[in-house]
Parts: C-alpha cells; sequence; structure tokens
C-alpha cells in the first residue's frame, strides 16, 4: 500500500522548529510520508496540499489564532474532506475555536503516540476511537 | 528521574554517567589543583570577584514586549517599577527579523500576528516611542536586534535616540545582541542574509563600539538558543566559544582595533539556566574558566580584566509546561537557582505562562518576585561559589570542560561553527538530542509533573494566554505611511543609497546605518538594500 501522505506548514513567520521537526519524525517513523513547506502563508499552504495530493494537513501554530484559522478555511474550502490537524503553542481558547471547526489539536505536552494515533484515524488506517 | 534499581547508571544531560557519590578521589588530576583557587583567580571557575553577590547583585533583566512601541513602553516600565535593574526591547519577529516593514506580502498574509511577540518598530520615531522617559542614560538597556540582519539597525535606532536626547555615546551603557545561534539555528526566519555576510555585520558593530561606544557590548552570543533548540550543555559550550573564535579569528584578520578590546567586547554572553541545578551551575563554572583559558592560549591575552566572562543567564523556556502552569513558578524558581550557584551576572525567568503565550503581566512580576525572593530572603548571596570544593561540583565541572572543548574541536575539524551551520550539522545534533529527550519522556522513563503523571483532569488549565493588544499592524500601517509622507525624501533616499553602496564595499556599515536612522529610512527599505546586496541564506532544514 501506498504510504498516506501528510503536508506540514507553520502558519506565522515564527521559525522555532523543535517542535514540529519532533513530530514529523515521530509520523515518519510511524510510515507517513511527512512534505514539510515549513513557514507557509494560506495560499501557500491550500496549493501545496493539493499538488502534493496528500491526505493530511498539519499545522504548527505560534501565532494568533485569527491566522491559522484563516488557513483552516482555505483548506477546508479548497478541499471539503481534508482532515486538518494542529499543534504549537496554542492557549486553551484558541484550542477551543480549532477543535470548533473539527480539528484535532495538540497543545505542548501532547504524547507522540497520540499524535501519531491521530494521523492514522485521520487518513483511515485506523477506526480506533 | 529515579533508576530502577540504584546501582543503574544515570547519565548527566551532557552524557556524563553520574555516580551515586562522589569522593576527593573522583576530582581529575587535571583540575585538583584549581580547588584551593579563590574567586577572582585565575581561572576564574570561581567567580570573577571574591566578594560575588555581596559587592554587586546580578541583574534582573526580563525579556519583554508586544504590541505597539507605547504598549512596550509601558510593559518595561512596569517591570522596572517592580525591580527590574535593566530593561529589554523586544522587536516583533515579522517585520524586524525579516526586515520587512508590515506592508510587506510575507507580513499582510499574517497581519493579526503583528505585534504578538515584540513591538513593531519601522523607524526611529516607533523606537523613540518605545524608548519614551526609560532611563537610558543609567540603566542597562537591550536594544533587541537578535536576529543578525536585524542588529544593525536595531542598535542604529536605540543610539539615534540616545543622540536626540542629548546622551553622551561614549558613556552608554548596554547591550545588541546579534545572535547566530538565533539566527541560523534555533529560530531560522523566512528571509536571512547569509552567514558569511552576518559575520561582517557583527565585526563592523564590534569595531563601531569600540571606537563609538566603549561601554556598549556590541554582540551577545547566546548559548541559550543552541540548547534551547536541543544542544547538551557541554554543546552549548562548545559551539558558544566555537562561534566566539568565528568573531575575534576576524577582528584580529582585519587588525584594526587591539584584539584584547574585541575580546572584552564578546566576554558578555547568555547561556540557558535548564532544571538539571547541579550541571547547569557546572556549565557556568565551566565557561568561565574555558573563556579565560581561550584567550590566554588562542590569542595571547593577558589582560586578567579581558577574561571576566560576564553570564547572561534566561531560565529554559522549554522545560515551562502548559498543563498545571502554576508549577511553573517552581520551575522558574529553581532553574534561577542553578544560574545563581553558578554566579551569573543577570538573570531573566521564564514567564509561569511561557507554554501558552508571552507574557502576562502577572507573569512579568512573578519573574521578578521569584528573583527577588531569591536575592534578599534566601542566603544564597552571602557567600561566593557556594558548591566550590564540593567532591560532586568540582568534578562534573572538570569533566564537562573537557566534553565541551571535545565538540569544539569537532567543530573545527569541520571549518568551524559557520560551516557547521551553513552544513546542518548543528541542527542535526540538536534535532538528535531534541529526538532522545522526547522520546524518554515518551517511554515513561523521565517524568514532567503535570504532564506524564500528577494530572489535574478537573482543572486542567487554570490560565489562559496572554493576548495582547489587536491593533499593532493598523497602527504600525499607518505610521509607515506617516513617517514616508513627512521625512525628508531626499535625504532618506540618499542614505538608502549610501547603504547599499557601503554594503557592496568593505567598509563599515554602521556609520551609514546611523544615517540611515537618523534620515528616517525604514526598516524595510533597509531589508530591501540587503536582499539585493547579500540574497538569502539556503537554509540546511526545512522549517
Amino acid at each position: 500500500m501506498k504510504p498516506k501522505r501528510i503536508l506540514m506548514a507553520k502558519t506565522g513567520l515564527d521559525g522555532h522548529w523543535r517542535g514540529p521537526t519532533i513530530v514529523a519524525r515521530a509520523l515518519r517513523d510511524a510510515g507517513f510520508e511527512v512534505i514539510m513547506i515549513g513557514m507557509a502563508t494560506t495560499a501557500e499552504i491550500v496549493a501545496a496540499a493539493i499538488d502534493e495530493d496528500v491526505d493530511l494537513v498539519g499545522l504548527n501554530i505560534g501565532g494568533h489564532i485569527d491566522v491559522a484559522l484563516r488557513a483552516v478555511d482555505a483548506v477546508q474550502a479548497a478541499a471539503p474532506d481534508m482532515p486538518i490537524f494542529a499543534g504549537g503553542t496554542i492557549p486553551p481558547h484558541a484550542c477551543k475555536q480549532l477543535e470548533a471547526k473539527g480539528l484535532e489539536v495538540f497543545p505542548p505536552g501532547s504524547m507522540l503516540t497520540d499524535i501519531v494515533d491521530s494521523a492514522n484515524r485521520l487518513t483511515g488506517l485506523s477506526t480506533a476511537p | 528521574m529515579r533508576p530502577k534499581d540504584p546501582q543503574d547508571t544515570v547519565q548527566a544531560c551532557s552524557d556524563i554517567p553520574l555516580k551515586s557519590y562522589y569522593t576527593a578521589e573522583d576530582i581529575p588530576d587535571s583540575h585538583a589543583e584549581r580547588i584551593n583557587v579563590a574567586p577572582g583567580e585565575a581561572p576564574y571557575h570561581r567567580g570573577f570577584h571574591p566578594s560575588g553577590y555581596r559587592s554587586k547583585p546580578w541583574r534582573i533583566f526580563q525579556l519583554s514586549g508586544f504590541g505597539k512601541p507605547e504598549d512596550e513602553n509601558e510593559r518595561i516600565k512596569f517591570l522596572l517599577k517592580n525591580g527590574e535593574t535593566g530593561f529589554i526591547m523586544e522587536h516583533d519577529r515579522n517585520t524586524a527579523d525579516h526586515c520587512y516593514n508590515v506592508d510587506h506580502p510575507e507580513v499582510l498574509a499574517r497581519r493579526e500576528d503583528v505585534g504578538l511577540t515584540g513591538a513593531v518598530m519601522q523607524s526611529v520615531r516607533d523606537t523613540a516611542i518605545c524608548l519614551d522617559g526609560l532611563p537610558m542614560d543609567t540603566s542597562f538597556g537591550h536594544a533587541g536586534g537578535a536576529v543578525v540582519q536585524h542588529a544593525p539597525f536595531a542598535l542604529a535606532a536605540y543610539w539615534a535616540v540616545a543622540k536626540k536626547r542629548g546622551y553622551d555615546l561614549t558613556t552608554l551603557p548596554g547591550t545588541g545582541q546579534s545572535d547566530f545561534n538565533l539566527t541560523y539555528l534555533g529560530c531560522i526566519t523566512k528571509q536571512q542574509i547569509p552567514t558569511d555576510a552576518g559575520l561582517r555585520f557583527n565585526g563592523d558593530i564590534i569595531e563601531f563600539c569600540t571606537k563609538h561606544l566603549p561601554r556598549w557590548v556590541p554582540v551577545s552570543i547566546a548559548g541559550y538558543n543552541g540548547a534551547d533548540t536541543g544542544l547538551t550543555p557541554d554543546q552549548e559550550l562548545g559551539s558558544l566559544f566555537a562561534n566566539a573564535v568565528e568573531y575575534l579569528d576576524e577582528i584580529k584578520l582585519r587588525g584594526r582595533i587591539p584584539i584584547e578590546v574585541a575580546a572584552r567586547g564578546c566576554g558578555g554572553v547568555s547561556f540557558r539556566a535548564s532544571i538539571k541545578i547541579f550541571e547547569e551551575a557546572c556549565k557556568m563554572r565551566a565557561a568561565r574558566l574555558m573563556w579565560s583559558d581561550l584567550l590566554k592560549k588562542r590569542y595571547d591575552i593577558k589582560d586578567e580584566r579581558v577574561a571576566n566572562l560576564r553570564i547572561h543567564c534566561v531560565t529554559a523556556g522549554s522545560k515551562m509546561a502548559y498543563q498545571q502552569p502554576m508549577n511553573n513558578l517552581v520551575r522558574g524558581a529553581l532553574m534561577a537557582v542553578s544560574a545563581v550557584l553558578g554566579g551569573v551576572q543577570s538573570l531573566g525567568v521564564s514567564g509561569y505562562d511561557e507554554a501558552l503565550s508571552i507574557p502576562s503581566e502577572h507573569a512579568h512580576q512573578m519573574s521578578v518576585r521569584i528573583q527577588q525572593i531569591l536575592m534578599e530572603e534566601t542566603g544564597l548571596t552571602d557567600v561566593t561559589d557556594p558548591l566550590g570544593g564540593s567532591y560532586y561540583v568540582e568534578t562534573l565541572t572538570a569533566q564537562l570542560v573537557e566534553k565541551s572543548w571535545a565538540f569544539f574541536e569537532e567543530i573545527q575539524i569541520r571549518g568551524g561553527y559557520l560551516a557547521c551551520l551553513d552544513s546542518g550539522w548543528l541542527h542535526a545534533k540538536a534535532e538528535e538530542n531534541q529526538h532522545k529527550e522526547f522520546m524518554q519522556t515518551e517511554s515513561g522513563e523521565a517524568n514532567i509533573v503535570g504532564v506524564t503523571m500528577a494530572h489535574d483532569d478537573s482543572s486542567p488549565f487554570e490560565i489562559d494566554g496572554f493576548i495582547g493588544t489587536d491593533d499593532a499592524f493598523d497602527v504600525a500601517l499607518e505610521r509607515l505611511k506617516e513617517v514616508k509622507r513627512t521625512r525628508h525624501e531626499k535625504g532618506a533616499m540618499t542614505a538608502l543609497k549610501d547603504l547599499e553602496r557601503v554594503c557592496r564595499s568593505s567598509d563599515n556599515i554602521m556609520p551609514v546605518m546611523m544615517d540611515c536612522l537618523e534620515a528616517e529610512a525604514t526598516l524595510g527599505e533597509v531589508g530591501d538594500v540587503y536582499r539585493e546586496v547579500f540574497g538569502d541564506w539556503r537554509t540546511p532544514i526545512q522549517c
């Protein structure tokens, strides 16, 4: 079976790469193909999600939640069935806003196994709750 | 972390095996002769001054800033009122680190992010607002400019404001940063001048300060930014000194100023104070010893005053947990203890809300209070180098020195510190350590209270993140238009043309950068010159 593909992007212009790199490695170790595009605008994220024909979009969020919400809206408009998950320094009020849009959210302190489980579920590799 | 069996090996973060207790036999012979050295005597691992904190308390120095320049000004005044003894200007990452104005497409695409991580300062007018009423002449100010390509602009803006207020630059106290670890390792920007151009900028800043601002710390290497990206304490030390020799070799090659003066200028550094108390205290002791050794052996510097490595510490942001954030007050205090036991001169404690947002006013106040309690109530300041002579601490200090020099040599073999940034070798080291540390937590080998144990699901969050102001972008855009409309346009254009000419030559860029700021050239215009002349650094990792 072809490995499932995950796009990972940072919505902000803040280049702290520790978090997304750890997550990308865990996802690759779990058999996913990860396409990292780093700091990207909403337009770049949407274009990459389509061009790269990914099964899941992962957003690393370190800035204002409105910037991230705009990226989520744009991806969902362009690809209504595309699952999205998010991680980063996301305060509780912002987690709720993302969850309301159907995202699974992983703030600091999340376990990699939970993130991998989520990727499996969101790409249809597992049906476990 | 407790081993399953007491006889099992426990490793320090620097991958040094720790015994369950130490005796005099453990102290390496090479270090034994240093045991009876007093603080104030070479090689200074015990501190530079015999009376330590009795004669001079450490500087309470907190990173601060968000929103509009006036928001940052208000927060700095709040901190000074609460007992901070220096002040740090923090600039907005989107604009400052990239040298973009707010009307750049990359910024427009993220307008709500503007002002979230520091104030927006696109011209000297903005810097003047941020510094309004601040004691620039008497207080040790950090002008910002942490990222290499931003430093000349940020420094010139600060100095231009000081000049305009009538302060004598030759007596102005303060520090720049222009840190390679932040710029090229820890917090990589989307656009940045290449490392060789960065080295040239830092050389220019060092030479300019030597001539015109002798009390100013021109550049400040931040081991912190390597460590919080994943480098272990020995790697933090080794890479910091590998970075320092790039600067000093450059200055020596130029031959325009005495190497002693440049070394004095480079001797104000910062480290991360993390949670392993003894290893971190040993790291500060090791750092002083290594600096004094390096200057003697590599540069034949005999002036003992130059050997005085001044250390600023910031507690590890990455050790602050998102869950049960009040626990971070304890972590902040203990990390600060490690720095104080290591005899540092300056300290910033991360906010208890570090994992959620930039600090709220209350989090900032608590960071100051932690330091005041340590300073006033605990007796930590009574005796200089209180850990000196401990079998364990002296052994670990000696082992760290040895291991750090080995890492320094590894970097030299690979062409030096800049080459290791360009190739991504340091990034790979950091990533490997991050992964290892994370897997230890993931496997249950290491615990984080409130995260992997001692959960409290009934009250998962006691606070929400701090939200700054929501008008930073709009006001910045308005002020950008205003400055372009009302400045002497011809003067600004001439200064920018001069800047381009100087960038293409080997002349020092700082005099013309002062001209640019005084002519009210803006950040984005200066950045456009850089992009045209120097191009973009090719990042070794995708981030």
